[in-house]
């Protein structure tokens, strides 16, 4: 292969009838002149991407675009074309090369920028990302550059179907721990600008508890961002794990926001002195909107209270309960929460309210579903199980082990095994995955 | 390091003192006779206790004073005098004790015998010269039970002059000396009562601890020899008979016996001291008879000390039917209950569900309360508390109760029982809730099925979500993909705007 163009290389991926012969062909081609070839134009000057079908050659098309759009120097694919492969690619031949597909997701936002359109990146994407993992809850590199687009283009709203998917499996082609951490910070908060609370509670909490060594920066911002979102949603904050890293609490408690949340919810004029007094810290932090929406719903908290106390109050009564100077605001604000769902009450005409607490009413169709969610996490945490207990590194160590018992433990050993690995995993299962792990734990003997 | 500690606890205390300044009335709704009140008390305590008088009680100020005086006049401390003094001209100046008492000069009431003071000091001088000079003798000949005596009287004498610090020191030193057991127990009690007479109530636990230690080796030594100590004549009398049996009383209390009522009595005093009203409670209770206690009744406390404690600690943190059992069915309790009628009266309304009643004897003898030194402090949240298991005991039954009926039963206004009962409602003690508008309190019904449907609910999201969270954890793990420290240039991330709108 020593001289080798593109006509050649057009005419390979044309002709190959296997995908993995030709992913082979064009990955084992030295990549320095690989690149210089692929970005380059035909020998009659015909651009290559109006020759080849976006999707009977989605492996060629790909290797084509990626490198046009990374190499320096090279013209830049028609945003047309780009926008169509990533709506129409063929995705079992796309998987063959994965690094490729990240090599375009992640210089797709640059080629936008270059025709001057940075939002229009955004739903090529997100199609790019959808199509090409092979479930929704697997994270790739890719994640954290759309969320990056999004968040900085205000496209909040446009995440969302990447995000209502919990990730639970990764796709670790370059990939780098930051990926996973800004993804979720990210994730965080655009969810916490659509006010989904407590979908950016989690966010925030998994970036936090990220494993790790030291504690990284984005952490810190994470956890500063969390606790302002719990103060909003729940009115306190929550410890936090046990395997977060201790020193992220450490540098949190020197930060003007652990005085914030200690001090929340009292009333609000505390609340307000507080933060004017570190008003620089916050504004550098640029969580000055979320501090204000936690201060304006500090008289809810102490409302929240009071409906635990009393059946019957003035108006009047709770302003001076909740620190609220005028009736008419906390009428406001009454009225907000009983449309919000938050309470429920009533106010009568002469000012008196009274609050009901009707009893919870859990439908069937909620069980059902919730139960159905635990039967699919069971199956999946089961089948973890046996793909663990069949692994090389599992049965070296079981192996192990029962070379150093000497035999003596038999089954024991590798049950006992079994039971500890998987027991961290599944810690707070109790409930419904619970049963099968004590049975495992290997008490058998 | 103990001298120093000691200082700065006493200094706090009485800074804590001076911040309040409570002033408690004398009439005939406040009865209280000072007379037959410090007759009980012997030696220092009362000079203590009639300066603590003087302090905080402008009607008795008068009397208290110049019977301090006398007292002064018996001991060897004159600058009690100074303390007395200050005291009272604190009280004077005080502007509520201005408007309602007129304060004769104290200098026209009694006054110091000068010729006793130079008198006194003299003696307190060749004493102490005396007193060195056998320390240094004993220490020359290294007699070490000689040494032990001489700084015991050392300790002695510093503490009859009022020098604590330096009483204690001797103790303390006398320790190195102690050849039994029992001289450490003997050195251990000295110090408790020293303590006690400071009213450094955190101390006091350690030497509790220490001579707790020592009376065990004692009892293990004097069984070892038979049971013939000389300080236990009643043969037989081992530890397994507690001095509370009816054939306890007839023989004297052994040893052992007199030596942990003392104990007791130190330890719920230190309780007291810290606030810890329920231990309090339950060691005033342990205190054998009367006599066990030997000459602590009078130079530390009396009777009926010990049976306004015990009772205002139990009733503030026991339930109904503990102090029923352990309080009034209580023979060693009841004989110090007998030396004040009211507390027994208290006792009995608060089990029959008399509230009114037992609130009004409360602040009918707050006076009473408020002049103890130990109590002094307490009284107020001792009461408070007290009031508080008085409105959940008489809550309990009701599904719902109209506030007035509550305010005739305790003798309180309408918004004094919504205020109380708002309080224990916030604090966790009372479940219901309060119809403002009505007036009338309701017990919270809880839906138990839905509730629990919601909780199982929730549990089974938070599990869900927490699963998710360490599997991806796992995930990332086993990718490596954890985060690590830098190296060299950091990879940073610009700060992302602000969007939330403001």
């Amino acid at each position: 292969m020593d001289h080798l163009d593109l006509d050649t290389i057009i005419a390979q991926i044309t002709s190959s009838p296997n995908t993995r012969i030709l992913n082979d062909f064009l990955k084992n081609i030295q990549p320095d002149t690989r690149e210089v070839i692929l970005a380059s134009t035909l020998s009659s000057g015909q651009d290559p991407l109006n020759i080849l079908d976006l999707r009977a050659n989605s492996l060629g098309v790909l290797y084509i675009l990626s490198a046009r759009i990374s190499v320096h120097g090279a013209v830049p694919p028609p945003w047309q074309v780009v926008d169509n492969f990533c709506q129409n690619f063929d995705q079992n031949q796309v998987r063959y090369a994965p690094e490729r597909v990240i090599l375009l997701g992640k210089n797709l936002s640059r080629l936008a920028a270059h025709y001057n359109n940075q939002i229009a990146a955004i739903l090529p994407l997100r199609s790019l990302i959808q199509r090409f993992v092979p479930d929704p809850s697997c994270l790739t590199a890719l994640h954290p550059q759309f969320l990056l687009l999004c968040v900085s283009s205000r496209r909040f709203a446009d995440a969302l179907p990447i995000l209502t998917h919990p990730i639970t499996s990764i796709d670790s082609t370059d990939m780098h721990y930051t990926d996973n951490l800004v993804y979720h910070y990210t994730g965080g908060i655009a969810l916490a600008a659509l006010k989904r609370w407590s979908a950016a509670e989690e966010f925030f909490d998994i970036c936090v508890t990220a494993p790790g060594l030291v504690a990284s920066a984005i952490q810190l911002e994470a956890l500063k961002k969390m606790r302002l979102v719990q103060l909003i949603a729940k009115g306190k904050t929550e410890p936090l794990p046990k395997y977060a890293l201790p020193n992220l609490t450490r540098l949190f408690k020197n930060t003007p926001y652990n005085t914030f949340a200690n001090a929340y919810p009292s009333d609000v004029g505390t609340l307000r002195d507080i933060v004017k007094k570190d008003r620089q810290v916050f504004v550098t932090d640029k969580n000055v909107g979320l501090i204000n929406q936690a201060i304006d719903r500090a008289p809810r908290w102490a409302l929240k209270r009071l409906i635990g106390t009393y059946v019957t109050l003035n108006l009047t009564d709770i302003a001076r309960q909740v620190k609220i100077d005028s009736v008419d605001h906390v009428r406001e604000m009454l009225l907000n929460m009983i449309e919000s769902n938050e309470i429920s009450a009533q106010i009568s005409a002469n000012g008196t309210v009274t609050f009901s607490d009707p009893p919870p009413t859990i439908t069937k169709t909620q069980v059902d579903a919730l139960l159905r969610q635990v039967q699919v996490q069971s199956s999946l945490l089961t089948k973890l199980d046996l793909d663990v207990g069949k692994s090389r590194e599992f049965l070296a160590k079981a192996v192990k082990l029962r070379e150093d018992f000497g035999g003596g433990g038999g089954n024991t050993a590798e049950d006992f095994l079994l039971g500890s690995s998987m027991g961290a995993v599944v810690g707070g299962s109790g409930g419904e995955g619970g049963g099968v792990w004590v049975e495992e734990a290997g008490f058998t003997s | 390091m103990d001298v120093d500690l000691t200082d700065e606890q006493v200094a706090a205390a009485a800074q804590q003192q001076a911040k309040k300044p409570t002033i408690v009335p004398v009439d005939d709704a406040h009865p209280f006779d000072l007379e037959s009140y410090i007759s009980g008390y012997t030696g220092r305590t009362a000079i203590d206790r009639l300066i603590h008088i003087v302090k905080i009680c402008p009607a008795a100020a008068t009397d208290a004073f110049n019977l301090a005086v006398q007292h002064i006049h018996q001991s060897r401390d004159a600058s009690l005098y100074q303390a007395l003094m200050t005291e009272y001209e604190h009280l004077a100046e005080n502007p509520v004790v201005k408007e309602s008492y007129q304060l004769p000069n104290p200098l026209e009431i009694a006054q110091l015998d000068t010729k006793w003071v130079d008198e006194i000091s003299a003696k307190n001088q060749s004493d102490k010269v005396k007193l060195e000079v056998e320390l240094k003798t004993y220490t020359n000949n290294m007699i070490k039970e000689s040494i032990r005596m001489a700084h015991r009287d050392l300790a002695e004498f510093y503490r009859s002059i009022g020098e604590y610090q330096q009483s204690l020191r001797h103790h303390t030193k006398s320790r190195e000396f102690c050849a039994t057991s029992q001289h450490v127990l003997d050195m251990c009690l000295s110090v408790l009562e020293l303590l006690i007479e400071q009213r450094n109530y955190s101390h006091l636990s350690t030497y509790v601890f220490k001579a707790e230690a020592a009376l065990d080796a004692t009892a293990a030594s004097a069984a070892g020899n038979g049971g013939a100590s000389a300080t236990a004549p009643a043969s037989g009398a081992g530890p397994s008979t507690s001095g509370t049996g009816p054939n306890a009383k007839k023989r004297a209390p052994t040893e052992k016996e007199i030596v942990q009522s003392k104990l007791d009595l130190a330890s719920a005093l230190s309780h007291l001291g810290q606030g810890n009203h329920e231990k309090a409670a339950q060691s005033f209770l342990r205190i054998g008879g009367a006599r066990e206690l030997g000459d602590w009744v009078g130079k530390l406390v009396t009777q009926s000390d010990i049976a306004i404690y015990g009772t205002l600690c139990g009733l503030a943190s026991m339930s109904r039917g503990a102090i029923k059992v352990q309080l009034l069915d209580n023979p060693a309790f009841g004989l110090y209950i007998e030396q004040e009628p009211y507390v027994r009266e208290l006792l009995e309304a608060y089990i029959n569900s008399n509230f009114k009643t037992a609130l009004e004897l409360l602040s009918r003898y707050s006076t009473r309360h408020y002049i103890d030194i130990h109590l002094s402090q307490h009284v107020h949240g001792l009461t408070s508390l007290i009031k508080n298991n008085a409105v959940v005991l008489y809550f309990q039954p009701f599904a719902s109760i109209k506030l007035d009926r509550m305010s005739q039963a305790f003798g309180w206004t309408v918004d004094m029982v919504e205020e109380h009962i708002v309080n224990l409602i916030q604090s966790g003690e009372i479940h219901g809730r309060v119809d403002s508008q009505n007036k009338i309190l309701y017990a919270k019904k809880t839906d138990y099925r839905g509730d629990l449907f919601a909780r199982t609910i929730q549990a089974g999201n938070d599990i869900l979500s927490a699963n998710r969270k360490v599997l991806l954890r796992m995930r990332l793990q086993q990718a490596d993909l954890i985060v690590k420290a830098p190296k060299g240039h950091p990879q940073s991330y610009g700060m992302v705007q602000d969007y939330y709108g403001e």
